[in-house]
């Protein structure tokens, strides 16, 4: 739950919500669109700056948040790039091994360093929202966008409620292994289920004390609740602007 | 006689799984008064609670706000949550945002005020409970205590004229317990009728205009502070010990220190105020 609190606390926090959203947003699409190598490589470049000078988050975080996504690429990324064949010929590099050929043909290669570094990009931006924009401020664009109501008050209880639940998982989690809960395979199974079931009966008596709680507070069945305005600086959005334009461009000349 | 605000009577309350919680109570609480119910845990007090805003009906008996029995139509129960507030024991399932000031402004929001109204009224509740310098956190990055004035200060914002609070000081360090007793005062003297649980007997005997004892779901005493300690069997049946101000008092008074005419400490002061200086000392 880092990403949770870097979000909470970067350079960019005060920053419009809108104005992260569009500038991630918009850069996703364009580097996802994009027919060369190269926008996602400066997609990736100008994020990672933004992530690191701009918002000012730890340069080791940010790299350790990226090789989550990048394990699993190179699964699919080599899979792309390689192929097996029982003729050699069209390989750009192989190895044949009892009549059977494995080996990479160019245009795959192309195909998966494009593939790698298109979705590196789209996920830089997605960590660049997730690590400046609190998921509060999120829901509040979403609801500016007209997101039906109930998908929005679903992610405010659901995002409340994960920390109270992983809370709550953590405390008993910590009380079974002080009372050696998870000493062998056993044992550990056992106190696995004890964990859950006790979480699910939580989960039930707490979502009725929730739904007391707020209608005390004269709770009708909408939850509508003020949000901080932030200031919107027209520089921004040229920025914004400034940053899509050539990228686009990029984009229709390599086409 | 002044005003009685909300009134229990004879209410009886039985959860769905048939365990019997609260047993012919009946209670007055007159408009503007410091009333603290005492009581044991499980002794029946949150349950108290939430029949005095509708959110469980009781089996039989009633609950009268101004005189008149409440009615339990979806309207007339919003009507009476506006008058009517509650800050729960548990923070945390009080609180459902993730962002304070959001979770602040939900019930004035609910109360139908206009956004700048519901601005000013939750940053005055953010200075009344010192919790401005949160207002920009998560919810979830709070401490116990944080989320405690938080929910406080949810309640606060939508400026009820009964304001009940289960168990308010547990969990809060002796800083900030003193600070909401302060808060406390303040409420009481713009003429909130406070309604308090606890099982703190020192903050109940200094605080109170009057105090009701709870025990296993019945209120077995209810009177002025000082008579309701002076009967040492009623605290004991209901679970509970004599505040040491009244200890210290009777032993003052045993050992001959203090005159047994003297009236009761309500502060330590009182109490220290009342034992003479040794006379040799005073020649000295």
């Amino acid at each position: 739950m880092n990403i949770d609190s870097y979000a909470y606390n970067n350079n960019l926090k005060t920053v419009h919500p809108v104005e992260k959203s569009l500038f991630a947003m918009i850069t996703m699409v364009v580097c996802l669109a994009a027919p060369t190598v190269i926008t996602p490589l400066i997609v990736l470049v100008l994020m990672t700056g933004g992530i690191i000078f701009k918002a000012g988050i730890p340069a080791r975080v940010f790299i350790r948040l990226m090789l989550v996504p990048f394990s699993f690429l190179m699964i699919s990324v080599l899979t792309v790039a390689f192929s097996i064949s029982t003729t050699t010929s069209g390989f750009w590099l192989a190895h044949t091994f009892k009549g059977l050929t494995i080996g990479i043909h160019y245009p795959d290669l192309i195909t998966a360093v494009h593939l790698l570094l298109r979705s590196l990009g789209a996920v830089s931006c997605l960590y660049f929202l997730a690590l400046t924009t609190p998921m509060t401020e999120i829901i509040t664009v979403l609801n500016r966008m007209k997101v039906p109501v109930i998908i929005t008050e679903l992610m405010v209880l659901i995002y409340r409620f994960i920390f109270v639940f992983m809370e709550t998982a953590t405390t008993i989690n910590r009380a079974q292994s002080s009372r050696l809960g998870y000493v062998t395979m056993k044992s550990s199974f056992r106190s696995m289920s004890c964990l859950f079931s006790a979480l699910l009966g939580k989960v039930f008596v707490k979502s009725q004390e929730l739904y007391n709680a707020m209608a005390a507070r004269c709770y009708t069945g909408e939850i509508r609740v003020l949000t901080k305005k932030h200031p919107i600086r027209l520089r921004n959005y040229f920025i914004i602007v400034g940053f899509e334009i050539p990228l686009i461009i990029l984009n229709l000349l390599g086409r | 006689m002044s005003e009685i605000i909300i009134e229990a009577v004879d209410l009886e309350y039985s959860y769905p799984d048939d365990t019997k919680a609260l047993h012919k109570v009946s209670l007055q609480v007159e408009k503007g008064e410091k009333l603290a119910i005492l009581g044991s845990n499980g002794a029946g007090k949150s349950t108290l609670f939430m029949q005095f805003n509708g959110i469980y009906h009781p089996n039989s008996g009633s609950i009268k706000y101004q005189g008149q029995d409440i009615s339990y139509k979806s309207k007339a129960l919003i009507e009476l949550r506006k008058k009517v507030g509650i800050v729960f024991q548990d923070p945390d399932s009080q609180l459902f945002s993730a962002s304070v000031w959001q979770d602040i402004s939900f019930g004035p929001l609910n109360l139908g005020l206009s956004e700048e109204e519901v601005i000013s009224r939750v940053k005055k509740a953010l200075v009344d409970t010192e919790t401005t310098n949160l207002q920009d956190k998560p919810t979830h990055l709070l401490s116990y205590g944080q989320k405690k004035r938080v929910s406080i200060a949810g309640v606060l914002a939508m400026e009820p004229e009964v304001i009940i609070f289960d168990e308010p000081t547990a969990g809060l360090d002796p800083r900030h317990s003193r600070e909401f007793m302060q808060l406390l005062d303040k409420l009481s003297s713009e003429g909130k009728t406070i309604i308090l649980s606890t099982h703190d007997v020192d903050l109940a005997y200094s605080w109170s205009d009057r105090i009701a004892i709870m025990y296993s779901g019945e209120i077995i005493a209810h009177g002025d502070p000082g008579e309701l300690f002076l009967q040492p069997h009623l605290i004991e049946r209901a679970d509970l010990e004599l505040p040491w101000l009244i200890e210290m008092h009777n032993e003052f008074v045993t050992k001959g220190w203090v005159p047994a005419s003297t009236p009761l400490p309500k502060t330590k002061e009182d109490l220290l105020r009342n034992v003479p200086i040794k006379s040799d000392l005073q020649s000295a």
